[in-house]
């Protein structure tokens, strides 16, 4: 008993001393780690069209130009490191990343662990179900009472629980998706940028975007170590792109044009 | 995208699958051994530390375990101490992960296997003069090692198969590219295709195992 006594206060003891290393932060400003680095790592996942490799396997894609053009004007490089999306605030917060880039969505939430630079895209959620299904998903009333899927801790987990009681939050938009062809779900609420590239092509044919359902908007913006002093610095360069045109010119590159934040 | 394109895409993350079990296997065999001593020693400081670690290690998942070694250096002391090894830092993450875990698990596979010698075979050794070290190596351990072959072999083999967890901390094994290929291209079918790659490379370690119980089983022949 007493050695089970001790044991525990040893583990108790290590748990505290470690909560409290983890608590101290440094104090150093992150905007010269960066620049004494040289690098701006952007945490990022591939998918089209925010970042990509294009068919010779450069980066490419409208975060990658993005990233490029305002590391430029900061005088360093940009780096992009495939990461696993769910992980992306351990990366930050572990310093593998400084930065998430990748249409990362403005939460309330996610505000309150770290820091967004000003938005640059606006992007919507949007329902999605099977292609022969779609005709009867009409308006939001008609989704009550359905099954729906949605990622963790997504902006469209938030939106499907509005739109119906019974939602399975799952790992990924993909396995969301994947959830509505398998049928185990009536439908799905993802990305439209993500919905618009996927749905109705490959294995994902037979889907559908039920158009008549307009759901709340949001904005895409750079996540960035809470307190860094990094915001300023790119808000800055941010508006100056926005200024001089070259965002506009990026953007319609990939004909998000339409959708950018001014 | 074609079948030869995904089977390229998925060649170039089961080499990094393959490159993580045989790295795992090759450090974690004789760490395991180690272990092993630890746990048995008669010195009981030394087997209290080893058998609370084992049971750390034996009790909580291997994906906390990767997270652990992966970001808490970061979080903690504020370096990320496995940025300086470039991209290949998340391999070296992973493979201490996987090392740590499953010489943990081996060790307890060598234990029962020592254990089961009886003490007729030690005593048999000390009659014959031979020294502690002699009989340990000449007598115990080869018999040790016919008679774990078959837990072993349970164990490698789920080896094979965990390897696709270094994929949370973004090390690009076949399921990762699997994955990817499904983000990207929309494709399912990638993701069951990779399951044939581990189906084939267990097959191979099955008939290896089995040729080897073979040769080891001197007293049946």
């Amino acid at each position: 008993m007493k050695k089970i006594l001790i044991a525990l206060v040893a583990v108790l003891i290590i748990v505290t001393a470690s909560v409290s290393l983890v608590a101290c932060n440094n104090s150093k400003s992150d905007y010269e780690y960066i620049k004494n680095k040289g690098t701006l790592v952007c945490g990022i996942t591939l998918y089209e069209p925010m970042n990509y490799a294009d068919d010779e396997g450069e980066m490419t894609g409208f975060d990658t130009e993005f990233a490029q053009a305002v590391c430029e004007k900061l005088g360093i490089e940009a780096k992009f490191q495939v990461i696993k999306w769910s992980s992306k605030e351990t990366e930050l917060n572990s310093k593998y990343i400084d930065c998430i880039w990748n249409g990362f969505t403005v939460t309330e939430e996610r505000k309150q662990n770290l820091d967004f630079s000003q938005s640059y895209l606006s992007n919507k959620q949007c329902v999605v179900t099977k292609a022969d299904a779609v005709a009867t998903y009409t308006s939001a009333a008609a989704c009550a009472g359905k099954r729906a899927a949605a990622e963790q801790g997504s902006a469209g987990e938030t939106a499907a629980n509005e739109l119906t009681t019974t939602v399975t939050a799952v790992a990924a938009q993909m396995t969301a998706l994947t959830e509505v062809k398998s049928g185990n779900v009536d439908f799905a609420v993802v990305d439209i940028v993500l919905a618009n590239q996927i749905v109705g092509s490959g294995d994902y044919a037979n889907l559908a975007i039920a158009t008549g359902i307009d759901l709340a908007g949001e904005e895409y913006a750079i996540g960035f170590r809470k307190g860094s002093d990094m915001v300023e610095k790119v808000n800055a360069v941010i508006k100056e792109l926005l200024e001089s045109g070259k965002l506009e010119e990026i953007a319609t590159k990939y004909g998000l044009q339409g959708q950018l934040v001014k | 995208m074609s079948f030869a394109n995904v089977t390229l895409e998925l060649l170039s993350g089961f080499g990094m699958t393959c490159l993580l079990f045989i790295l795992t296997l090759a450090f974690a065999l004789p760490l395991g051994l180690i272990i092993c001593f630890g746990s048995m020693t008669k010195f009981k400081p030394v087997r209290y530390i080893v058998r609370g670690f084992v049971w750390i290690i034996r009790g909580t998942p291997l994906m906390l375990q990767l997270f652990v070694v992966f970001y808490v250096p970061g979080m903690v002391f504020n370096t990320p101490i496995f940025a300086p090894f470039g991209d290949y830092g998340r391999f070296v993450a992973a493979l201490i992960a996987f090392v740590i875990n499953y010489a943990c698990y081996f060790s307890e596979i060598y234990r029962g296997g020592i254990e089961s010698i009886s003490k007729g075979q030690y005593e048999a050794g000390q009659v014959l003069g031979m020294t502690k070290g002699q009989i340990f190596f000449k007598i115990v351990l080869k018999q040790v090692i016919k008679n774990i072959v078959p837990p072993m072999s349970n164990e490698i083999i789920t080896l094979v198969k965990d390897t696709s967890l270094a994929r949370v901390i973004a090390v690009a094994d076949i399921i990762f590219k699997a994955e990817e290929i499904l983000s990207l291209k929309a494709l399912i079918w990638p993701l069951f295709y990779a399951g044939a790659f581990y189906l084939i490379f267990n097959g191979l370690l099955t008939l290896l195992f089995r040729r080897t119980e073979k040769s080891l089983s001197y007293f049946h022949s």
